[in-house]
């Protein structure tokens, strides 16, 4: 059997994705996560002294925590089993990301199994929000200095 | 559970049919002129579907809802309500904001009746709006 062949017989045995399905999946599975994250912020607004600018914080910082919690309990596997990119996406599979790799390192000891691979993951995510938010920031800066923007 | 879901959002869909704008203004230590004016202001932008102005003393607060499909807009609106308000009152000190807190609070501030308490809140609230993280 060449190569060419056993792709055909690979591929006709697979059985097709269905993307609709699971595109479907994602896309009420993300509103829904980001429909609590709308409620926690007007939860912010009317009983805290947040506004709806400041609430943002506070909301990702809840919503990452929970999203912890569940991933610690491990309900959140199960969530990212069904719904796929739709509970990555949203900043809760940041929090999902930072402590199902601290579980996994929890076997190699506490400073160099777990406190070396919590970051192993979200590092990626912190390292490139980090350095594009100071691009932008930069081009920001630019364009209100020729006088294009405001700020 | 099918059955519920017709009676629950019928409301929802009748509520965001409606095209009134609500807008309501304090009368506490301000003349009709000027609150007529104000409210004329606000009834111009189309955009906005509901105000609050608190008046006390000097200071105005006017917290404005924008429609949701034109949130993009929200800043722009705000900006401009606010520089027309000045323009017309260089006298008074006036804040214009889109933000729900203010709008929630001033709803809360519309039946206060103790000027001074509402004066202390307004001023609260104006300091909150500054707040940027």
């Amino acid at each position: 059997m060449d190569p060419q062949e056993y792709q055909q017989l690979e591929q006709q045995m697979t059985p097709p994705t269905p993307y609709l399905k699971n595109v479907l999946k994602a896309f009420f599975v993300g509103g829904i996560i980001c429909t609590i994250g709308q409620a926690i912020t007007y939860l912010y607004v009317i009983f805290f002294n947040f506004t709806e600018q400041t609430a943002g914080n506070a909301t990702v910082a809840t919503m990452v925590f929970i999203a912890m919690i569940l991933t610690g309990l491990g309900l959140y596997r199960k969530l990212g089993q069904f719904a796929g990119a739709g509970s990555a996406v949203p900043v809760t599979g940041f929090g999902n990301a930072v402590i199902s790799a601290a579980i996994e390192g929890r076997t190699e000891g506490f400073v160099l199994g777990v406190g070396s691979n919590m970051f192993k993951l979200a590092g990626s995510v912190i390292l490139f929000g980090v350095a594009s938010a100071f691009f932008v920031a930069l081009i920001k800066l630019i364009l209100v200095s020729v006088g294009v923007l405001e700020w | 559970m099918k059955k519920l879901v017709l009676p629950l959002f019928v409301p929802f869909f009748l509520i965001g049919c409606s095209n009134e704008q609500t807008i309501q203004v304090t009368d506490l230590a301000a003349d009709e002129e000027k609150r007529i004016e104000i409210e004329d202001a606000i009834r111009n932008k189309e955009e906005i579907y509901s105000a609050n102005a608190i008046f006390v003393n000097d200071e105005l607060l006017v917290s404005i809802q924008v429609d949701p499909w034109l949130g993009f807009k929200e800043q722009k609106v705000e900006k401009r309500l606010q520089k027309e308000i000045e323009e017309k009152y260089p006298d008074l000190n006036v804040l214009v904001s889109s933000d729900y807190k203010m709008y929630w609070e001033s709803q809360k501030l519309l039946d206060e009746e103790d000027e001074k308490k509402m004066a202390d809140e307004v001023k609260k609230l104006k300091d909150l709006a500054k707040e940027e993280t």
